[in-house]
C-alpha cells in the first residue's frame, strides 16, 4: 500500500497514479473524475484510476498493517485536478482546486538561535514524469501493471535547519517547495491562483510569536502556536519510540547506541538543555511535568562567552573550546592540595575545585588570558552543573534514564563527553547520560505530531527507514573539498552539487531558483543542496552550514540527520526467534579495522560499479556526468564514516552496502546490473532443461547431513514434507535460475508451498521480485512442475490463458510465488520486511537464505522459530577466515532446527 | 565544644600549659585565610566550682577571629608575628624536638604554604583535614553557641533554636572556592555526599574577568547596586511578560544567566559592572541552593547549614541562596547560615589541639557569652565588609584545663 496514503481517500502517488483504497468503501471522493496528467508524452501517461495495489501480494494474503489510519489524515483532494497550463511543458502544474486549504506538513520550531523545519514529502523515489524511469519501469514489466509498485512508499520525513538571523533563507525555502501549501508535490504554486490564504502551519519556540507578522506577511500563512513543552516530550517519545538506535551515550569520545525497549520508556528524565535549562518528567504520551530546571544553560555559556571573548558566534564560541586548557583557569584539587589527590573524598588531583577559581590573580588581566581556555572552562562549568542536577533530579523522581537535548549540545562531543562524565561521577557510575541524534529537532518533530491526523503518532520502529542522501555527507559542517565558489568550476570536488544545475533534470523551476540562490551565495554556503529526483521534495538531511570554514565539527562528533522514509507496510518478520535481540548485521563496523577493510574493498569496487551502472543507462553523457556524481558522493559518504562511524547511527556492512544502492538510485541508477542480469538470465534459462534432466536422473538431492536427514528421513523414517518453505533468494542467473529454482521444485514436488522471497529494489545482480515472474514463467515452459506451482500461486494468470493445457490436471499443486522483501539492498533487517512477506511468513515452516548477503553478511546469527538452512558461497577470504574459519570460495551451509 | 573525653592523662606538663594557652590555629583557603586564636582574660584563673570542689582549672578567655586574602599572605603572617601568636602554638613535650612549635592547619594552604611558613614564622604546620575541621567547627558552633545558626528570608534574619538533641543529621554546605556538601551525622560522624565547583572562587573569578573589581568585598559590593535583569535572560523575557504559569515559573524567574549577554550589539564595556556582579550572584547562589536542597532531599536531611566565605554574612547572597532552597523546595526547606560561617575550618582546626594533649579545652557550658568587641585585627589589612552580622566578633570562652 501507499504507506500513509493508505486509507480511505485518494492520494496522490509517486508514480502520478490515483489510488483509491483497498475496496473500502469510505473511499469514494477519489472516484470523482480525478485526473492526474503526468509526464510530457500524454500517451505514456499513466492514468489509472484502478485499485493498483490490491493484487500486488503474489497470492500470498495482503494484510493492512496494523496501523490504519482513519481517512481524517490531511491527504490531499484530487478531485477535479487538472493539469494546469500547457501540456507541451515539463512538469506541468498540477491543479487541485478542491485541495482543502488546512493541508500541511511542515512544522517549525524557531529558536532564539535556529529554525528548525520537519516537513513530509508524501511520495517515492521515482516519478513517472522521467522518462528514464518509465522506460525502466516497462522493461522491468511494471508498466502492464498488476504487478506490485515499489515498497517505499509512504512518505518522508525531512528535518532542516536555518540560522534565525538568516529567516528570509528559511522562509525562501518554504516558498520554493511550496511547504506551506502543502509542498510542491500534492500542489505547484503557481503565481496565477491565490489557493489558500487561511493556511495554518503549527509552530512552536519563542520564535513562533515573534516572527507570527513575518510569516503572514511573506508566506501568507499563520503560525499555529503549540506549547514548547508539549512539542519537546511529543518530539521525543515519537523519537524515542520510532526510531531504531535514535539514542546514544557518549563517553570519551566514544559513541554506542541504545536500544530501547519501547515497552520499557518511561517514566524518563527529558533534559532540554536551551538557553536555560528544564527538566521534564516524561511518563507517557502528553504525560509530563517539569519537574525542575535550572538557569545555568546554553544562554549562559553563550553570554559570559561572548562578554568574556570576542566570538561572534555560539558555535565559534564552541569552536574555541575544543583548543583550550581549562587548568589555566579553573582552579584544580591539585592547585589546592598541591598537586595531590584528595583521595580521602575521591576528588582526583584534575578534579575542578572551582570553576575559574584561578581568574582571582591580582596579576592577570581578561587579557592576559587565552579565549579558548575560557570558552573550555566556562563549557565545563555548564556541562558539569547541567549534568549534576540532572543527577540529582533523576535520583529522586526514581528515572532510570535521561536523555539530553537542546541547541546547547548540538551534537558537539565534548559538551555531551562533559555532561556523561557528571552523571557518571555524580552517580558514581550508576546512570548514563543519554542524547538523541535528532536532538535539535524535538520540538519541531512535536510541533509536527502536533497535527492531529497525519498518521505517525503509531508508527512503529519497523516502518520507519532513515536514508542519507547525497547531502548527507556535507552536513556535519564540513566540506570534503572546497567551499562552492565559481559555479562553472568543474574540478571543484563540491561539483557534485552544481552537477545538479548541469543536469538536463526535469528540475521544478523553483527548485532550481532556490538552489541557485544557495549556490551563488559562494563560499558562504558549505552544504551542496542535495539533488533531489525530479517532482520529488527530497530535500533532506540538510543542514545550512553554521560558520565559515568551522572546524567545530572536525572531531566528527557531528552526527547526520537523514530523511526517514515511512513505510508502514514494513513490518517485523513474523518468525525471528527473538526479535528484541535480534541484530542483522554479522559484522560490526564499529570494530576499526573492519571499517577500514570493508572500506578499501567498496573503494576498489566503485570504478566498476560505476562502468556498468553508466553502461546500464546507455553509456550517455548524462549517465555518465550521474556516474561521476555517484562515486563522488559514494566517496564522500565513505569518508563521512570513516571520520566518524557513527555518523547515520549504529554501522554494520549491511548498513554500508544499502547505502550504496541508495546512493545508486539517488542519481537514478535504478539497475546498473539490469543488462548483466538479462544476460546471465537468458543464458541460465537456456541451460535449465539440461540441468532439471539432469536432477532427476539423480537419486536424491546434492545436500547434507543434517539437511538431508531432514529432507529424506533416515531408514524408515519417512519425513514430514515442509508445508511452507520461504526461498530468500539472491544473484540473478544461474544463481536463481539454476540454483534456487531446481531447489523450489524439489520442495514442490514433496508438496511443500515455495515463496520465492525476491529484493523489491535493484541492488547489485540481485534478482527482483519483479523480474523474477518472468523467469519462473520462463522456467514454467521446460518444467511442468514448476508451471502447475506457478498457476496456482497466480505467477502465470497472463500466461494460463495461452497455456493449452492449463486444465490438464485435476489434482491441483501447490502454489509457487513470488512476494517482495521489501528491501532494496544486497543484505537484510529483518526487522523491516514488506507486510506480504510477513504475511506469507506466517505459515511457513522452512526458511533457506540464500547468498552472502542475506545469509553471511546478515543473519548468520539471526535464529528462527522455525527450521532455517543458510547457504552461501564465501566469495571474500577475510570473512571466510573471520566465519567460518575456512577460505574464499568455501561454501557455508548452516542447517538450523525450529527453535 | 562537648568534649566528653576524659581529661588527659598524657602528661600534661602544668607550667606548660599555663605558658602555652593562648592559641592559635589556621586555615588557608585558596582565596581566603583565616585565622582564629585565644587570648586569655586578664585575671581569670582556675575557679571552683559552687559545690566547693576543686574543678578543672577554667582559663577565660576569648577566641578572635581574622581573615587575609590568600595572595596577602604576607600580611598574615606579619600579624601572627606582631601579635606574637606563633609562639602560643603546641611545643612539643619531646625535649628533643626543641623549640619546634607545631601550629594547627587546615585548608590546602597548609600544605602550599608550609614551607613559607616556617622559613617566616619558624613554626611547622599541623596540617588537619579539612573536612574534619569544617565538621568539628560547625559541630562545635552549633552546638556550644547560642543563636549561631539563622534563616535569612526577605531581608530578615531570624535566630533558629536548635535542638541539640536532634541536631543530626543535617547538611552542611561549605562554600569556599569550591563548593563541599557534607551529611554530618555526628561528633567526627560525617561524609562528603557532593558538592560543585560553581562557587566562590567562581564568583570571584569570572566577577574579576568581567568588572574591574580589584576584591572579593568590592565584587560583593558593587552587586548590591546592580540588576540582573539587564543581564539575565527572565521567563517574562521569553514569553512575553506573561507569566508561564503552567509549569511554576513567574516572569522574574531567570530563564537564563547572562542569556541576555548575548545580544550582537553590546561589549562588555557596555554593561555596568554592578549588573553584571548582581547576575552572577544570583547564578551562583542559586544554582548552591538548588544542589543543596536536592542533595538534602536525597539524604533525607531535615536542616541546610551554609557556610564558607563566600556568604560572608552577606545579605544579599544569603537572601539568593534562601529564596533558591524555597523555590526549588516549593517552600518545604528553608537554608540556614552559621554567624560564624567563614571560620569553621579554622575553629575545627583550633578545637583539635585537644588531641594532643594539651588536654581539655572544654567550654564551659555557662560561659558562652557575645562579646560586643570586635576584633580590629582583620580590618585594618583585609577590609571586610561587615555587616550587621559582624563575623569578625570574638566569642568569649571559658577554657577548663583537666587537672
Amino acid at each position: 500500500m501507499a504507506g500513509l496514503s493508505e486509507g480511505q481517500t485518494p492520494v496522490l502517488e509517486i508514480d502520478g497514479t490515483l489510488n483509491s483504497n483497498d475496496g473500502n468503501s469510505r473511499g469514494n471522493k477519489g472516484k470523482d473524475k480525478a485526473v492526474v496528467l503526468v509526464g510530457e508524452e500524454n500517451s505514456n501517461s499513466n492514468i489509472d484510476t484502478q485499485n493498483q495495489q490490491g493484487g500486488s501480494g503474489g497470492g500470498s494474503e495482503r494484510e493492512m498493517p496494523s496501523m490504519h489510519r482513519s481517512g481524517s489524515r490531511p491527504q490531499l483532494d484530487l478531485s477535479k485536478a487538472a493539469i494546469q497550463g500547457n501540456f507541451e511543458v515539463k512538469d506541468p502544474t498540477i491543479l487541485l482546486p478542491n485541495q482543502s486549504d488546512d493541508i500541511s506538513h511542515l512544522a517549525l520550531d524557531i529558536g532564539g538561535s535556529l529554525i528548525k523545519l520537519v516537513y513530509f514529502s508524501r511520495h517515492e523515489d521515482q516519478s513517472i514524469d522521467d522518462k528514464r524511469k518509465k522506460t525502466i519501469k516497462e522493461r522491468l514489466g511494471i508498466s502492464n501493471g498488476n504487478r506490485r509498485s515499489y515498497p517505499i512508499l509512504g512518505g518522508r520525513l525531512h528535518f532542516v535547519k536555518f540560522e534565525t538571523t538568516k529567516i528570509s533563507e528559511c522562509l525562501d525555502f518554504i516558498h520554493s517547495k511550496q511547504l506551506h501549501r502543502g509542498g510542491v508535490d500534492s500542489c505547484h504554486w503557481n503565481p496565477g491562483v491565490q489557493a489558500n490564504d487561511n493556511a495554518v502551519i503549527k509552530a512552536t519556540g519563542g520564535g513562533a510569536y515573534k516572527f507570527a507578522d513575518l510569516f503572514k506577511e511573506r508566506l501568507g500563512v499563520s503560525l499555529d502556536k503549540e506549547d514548547e513543552m508539549d512539542c519537546l516530550v511529543a518530539g521525543a517519545n515519537f523519537l524515542l519510540k520510532a526510531i531504531r538506535h535514535e539514542a546514544f551515550t557518549h563517553m570519551e569520545g566514544q559513541k554506542e547506541f541504545v536500544q530501547i525497549d519501547t515497552n520499557d520508556l518511561f517514566p524518563y528524565l527529558l533534559v532540554n538543555i536551551g538557553s536555560g535549562v528544564s527538566m521534564i518528567k516524561v511518563d507517557g504520551d502528553g504525560k509530563f511535568e517539569r519537574v525542575s530546571g535550572t538557569n545555568v544553560g546554553g544562554g549562559t555559556y553563550w553570554g559570559l562567552g561572548r562578554l568574556l571573548t570576542k566570538c561572534k558566534s555560539f558555535d565559534e564560541l564552541l569552536e574555541l573550546s575544543q583548543r583550550g586548557d581549562n587548568g589555566t583557569i579553573d582552579m584544580l584539587v591539585g592547585d589546592i592540595y598541591g598537586g595531590m589527590d584528595y583521595s580521602k573524598i575521591g576528588l582526583s588531583a584534575s578534579t575542578i575545585a572551582s570553576s575559574f577559581g584561578k581568574t582571582i590573580s591580582d596579576k592577570k588581566e581578561l587579557a592576559d588570558y587565552r579565549p579558548e581556555d575560557i570558552s573550555l572552562s566556562l563549557l565545563r562549568m555548564i556541562s558539569y552543573n547541567i549534568g549534576q542536577i540532572s543527577y540529582l533530579n533523576a535520583l529522586r523522581f526514581g528515572l532510570k534514564r535521561i536523555f539530553f537535548g537542546g541547541f546547547f549540545i548540538r551534537g558537539h562531543a565534548y559538551t555531551m563527553d562533559t555532561i556523561s562524565f557528571a552523571v557518571q561521577f555524580w552517580s558514581k557510575g550508576e546512570a548514563q547520560a543519554m542524547f538523541l541524534r535528532h536532538e535539535g529537532f524535538l520540538g519541531a518533530l512535536g510541533a509536527f505530531m502536533s497535527y492531529e491526523k497525519h498518521g505517525l503518532d503509531d508508527l512503529m520502529v519497523h516502518q520507519l527507514v532513515e536514508r542519507f542522501p547525497m547531502g548527507a555527507p556535507y552536513t556535519g559542517g564540513r566540506i570534503h573539498g572546497p567551499p562552492l565558489g565559481d559555479l562553472n568550476e568543474k574540478a571543484s570536488e563540491a561539483r557534485v552539487c552544481l552537477l545538479l544545475l548541469e543536469m538536463p533534470l526535469p528540475l521544478n523551476l523553483f527548485q532550481i531558483s532556490w538552489m541557485e540562490k544557495f549556490v551563488l551565495k559562494g563560499t558562504e554556503i558549505t552544504a551542496p543542496v542535495p539533488m533531489a529526483p525530479s517532482g520529488t521534495t527530497g530535500l533532506g538531511g540538510f543542514e545550512v552550514p553554521l560558520s565559515k570554514g568551522s572546524t567545530l565539527r572536525s572531531d566528527a562528533s557531528a552526527l547526520n540527520v537523514g530523511v526517514l522514509h515511512l513505510v508502514p507496510t514494513l513490518e517485523v518478520f513474523p518468525l525471528l526467534a527473538d526479535p528484541k535481540m535480534y541484530e542483522p548485521n554479522t559484522i560490526d563496523l564499529a570494530d576499526r579495522s573492519e571499517l577500514e577493510y570493508w572500506f578499501t574493498v567498496l573503494s576498489e569496487h566503485l570504478p566498476d560499479l560505476v562502468d556498468k551502472a553508466v553502461a546500464s543507462e546507455g553509456g550517455t553523457d548524462d549517465a555518465k556526468r550521474r556516474g561521476d556524481a555517484f562515486a563522488r558522493a559514494f566517496s564522500a559518504h565513505l569518508a563521512r564514516l570513516m571520520e566518524e562511524p557513527a555518523a547515520y547511527g549504529k554501522l554494520g556492512l549491511a548498513n554500508l552496502l544499502e547505502l550504496r544502492e541508495e546512493c545508486l538510485r539517488e542519481f537514478q541508477f535504478l539497475d546498473a546490473y539490469r543488462s548483466i542480469k538479462q544476460r546471465e538470465n537468458e543464458a541460465s534459462l537456456a541451460v535449465l532443461p539440461d540441468l532439471l534432466v539432469e536432477l532427476d536422473s539423480m537419486s536424491e538431492v546434492d545436500d547434507f547431513d543434517a539437511f538431508k536427514e531432514r529432507m529424506l528421513g533416515s531408514g524408515d523414517n519417512k519425513p514430514r514434507p515442509h508445508k511452507r518453505a520461504l526461498l530468500f533468494v539472491d544473484n540473478s542467473g544461474a544463481d536463481v535460475v539454476l540454483g534456487m529454482l531446481p531447489l523450489a521444485r524439489e520442495l514442490l514436488r514433496r508438496g511443500t508451498e515455495v515463496v520465492l522471497v525476491a529484493n523489491s529494489l535493484p541492488a547489485l545482480n540481485d534478482i527482483t521480485a519483479m523480474e523474477l515472474p518472468d523467469i519462473v514463467a520462463e522456467a514454467a515452459k521446460h518444467c511442468d512442475i514448476l508451471r502447475r506451482a506457478a498457476e496456482a500461486g497466480g505467477l502465470l494468470v497472463d500466461a494460463m490463458i495461452n497455456t493449452l493445457d492449463g486444465s490438464k490436471e485435476n489434482s491441483p499443486s501447490v502454489p509457487l510465488m513470488v512476494v517482495e522483501n521489501g528491501c532494496g539492498s544486497p543484505c537484510i533487517d529483518l526487522r523491516q520486511v514488506s507486510s506480504e512477506l510477513a504475511a506469507a511468513a506466517k505459515n511457513a515452516d522452512l526458511i533457506i537464505l540464500e547468498g552472502m548477503g542475506r545469509a553471511l553478511h546478515t543473519n548468520f546469527n539471526a535464529r528462527f522459530k522455525c527450521e532455517a538452512l543458510k547457504l552461501a558461497m564465501v566469495k571474500n577470504q577475510r570473512l571466510a577466515e573471520k566465519l567460518i574459519k575456512g577460505n574464499i570460495y568455501d561454501c557455508v551451509c548452516r542447517y538450523e532446527p525450529a527453535r | 565544644m562537648d568534649v566528653k573525653k576524659p581529661a588527659s592523662q598524657e602528661n600534661l606538663n602544668g607550667d606548660e600549659s599555663e605558658s602555652q594557652i593562648s592559641h592559635l590555629a589556621l586555615d588557608i583557603g585558596g582565596s581566603l585565610i583565616k585565622v582564629v586564636y585565644f587570648l586569655r582574660s586578664n585575671g581569670s584563673g582556675g575557679s571552683v566550682d559552687d559545690s566547693g570542689k576543686k574543678s578543672d582549672p577554667v582559663l577565660e578567655g576569648r577566641l578572635h577571629f581574622a581573615k587575609f586574602e590568600t595572595s596577602k599572605i604576607n600580611d598574615c603572617l606579619e600579624f601572627i608575628r606582631s601579635k606574637n601568636l606563633h609562639l602560643a602554638g603546641f611545643r612539643h613535650h619531646d625535649a628533643s624536638a626543641s623549640d619546634k612549635t607545631l601550629i594547627k592547619a587546615t585548608g590546602g594552604g597548609a600544605y602550599k604554604f608550609a614551607d613559607l611558613i616556617k622559613e617566616k614564622l619558624g613554626v611547622v604546620l599541623d596540617k588537619e583535614d579539612e573536612m574534619d575541621c569544617l565538621v568539628t567547627g560547625a559541630n562545635f558552633l552549633l552546638k556550644a553557641v547560642h543563636q549561631e545558626a539563622f534563616t535569612y528570608v526577605d531581608g530578615q534574619k531570624e535566630f533558629v533554636q536548635i535542638d541539640q538533641n536532634d541536631l543530626y543529621p543535617y547538611l552542611l554546605v561549605n562554600i569556599g572556592s569550591g563548593v563541599s556538601m557534607i551529611k554530618v551525622d555526628g561528633d567526627g560522624k560525617f561524609e562528603r555526599i557532593s558538592g560543585t565547583s560553581v562557587g566562590g572562587g567562581t564568583f570571584w573569578g569570572l566577577g574579576r574577568l568581567l568588572t574591574n573589581c580589584k576584591s572579593f568585598d568590592e565584587l560583593l559590593e558593587l552587586s548590591h547596586q546592580g540588576n540582573n535583569r539587564v543581564i539575565d535572560m527572565l521567563v517574562g523575557d521569553i514569553y512575553g511578560g506573561s507569566e508561564y504559569s503552567k509549569i511554576g515559573l513567574t516572569s522574574t524567574n531567570i530563564a537564563s544567566s547572562f542569556g541576555k549577554a548575548i545580544s550582537d550589539n553590546k561589549e562588555l564595556k557596555d554593561y555596568k559592572p554592578e549588573d553584571v556582579a548582581r547576575s552572577l550572584l544570583r547564578m551562583i547562589s542559586n544554582n548552591i541552593g538548588q544542589i543543596s536542597y536536592l542533595n538534602a532531599l536525597r539524604f533525607g536531611l531535615k536542616r541546610i547549614f551554609f557556610a564558607g566565605f563566600f556568604i560572608r554574612g552577606h545579605a544579599y547572597t544569603m537572601d539568593t541562596i534562601s529564596v533558591a532552597v524555597s523555590f526549588w523546595s516549593k517552600g518545604d526547606a528553608k537554608a540556614m547560615f552559621l554567624r560564624h560561617e567563614g571560620f569553621l575550618g579554622a575553629l575545627g582546626a583550633f578545637v583539635s589541639y585537644e588531641n594532643h594533649g594539651l588536654g581539655g579545652l572544654k567550654t564551659h557550658q555557662s560561659v558562652q557569652q557575645f562579646a560586643v568587641s570586635k576584633t580590629y585585627a582583620g580590618k585594618k589589612i583585609c577590609c571586610l565588609v561587615n555587616e550587621d552580622l559582624n563575623d569578625n566578633e570574638s566569642i568569649d570562652f571559658g577554657v577548663a584545663f583537666a587537672a
